[in-house]
């Protein structure tokens, strides 16, 4: 299931939509907005999420079906919100479900790390007073995406 | 024709849009659109000289810039993404 939503979600409901007696092993990742400083020194209020939604799904589409093929997963969970969130809220959840607990987790790792770098979704910092500042991609979000080249398919 | 472009990001800040509908007589190739963009907005130069931009066509990532345009076609502008 892939959802990219304005609405917060709750962690038990969505653990239950893919819940099943053939699970051994569930991993979440949950990221939350977190409390930063600007390029400039300022605190950040909040962030906002702006997204290319027909290309963003059809990533994460391909993310997800690549995590289910090379980890033989039960089930593949990824929710991304958007638009603008305030400090502690969930920005993204991923949830791998598997039999065993090997699987699950790197499967987890993988997703959120294809996400990081490969999904049409792009990170503002909210500086207050209408201020915007834009998040740059980090490059060791590039150079962790290289341990998966090896063993993806 | 008409070729929809989309920005993201930073392009879309520096341009103040969010899209550009715009009408050609006749077929044109990436690079073609490209020439023509700047020579109506000096910020497409910035933009086209970075390479850490992506260009997609209907979902899909080109690289050539020969790539000929159609009628319909939705071309996005894309700065490295930071979602997660």
């Amino acid at each position: 299931m892939i959802k990219i939503t304005y609405e917060s979600f709750d962690l038990e409901k969505e653990f239950i939509s893919i819940s099943s007696v053939s699970n051994g092993a569930y991993s979440f990742f949950l990221g939350a907005v977190r409390s930063d400083l600007s390029s400039s020194n300022k605190k950040i209020k909040g962030i906002y999420l702006e997204c290319y939604e027909e290309l963003a799904l059809a990533q994460l589409k391909k993310i997800r079906r690549r995590a289910l093929n090379n980890w033989k997963l039960n089930e593949c969970l990824i929710i991304h919100r958007i638009g603008k969130l305030d400090l502690g809220e969930k920005i993204v959840l991923v949830i791998t479900a598997s039999s065993h607990r090997t699987k699950a987790i790197e499967a987890c790792e993988f997703v959120i790390d294809s996400l990081k770098i490969d999904v049409a979704f792009w990170k503002f910092h909210l500086l207050g007073n209408d201020e915007k500042e834009i998040v740059l991609q980090k490059n060791s979000d590039g150079k962790k995406m290289l341990k998966w080249k090896d063993i993806i398919n | 024709m008409n070729i929809k472009l989309k920005y993201f990001s930073w392009i879309r800040v520096k341009l103040k849009k969010s899209h550009d509908l715009i009408e050609f007589d006749q077929t044109i190739s990436f690079k073609e659109l490209k020439i023509n963009l700047i020579s109506k907005d000096p910020v497409f130069q910035e933009i086209f000289e970075d390479k850490s931009v992506k260009y997609f066509l209907n979902l899909t990532e080109i690289y050539d810039e020969n790539q000929k345009l159609n009628n319909g076609d939705i071309l996005a502008l894309l700065p490295p993404v930071t979602g997660g």
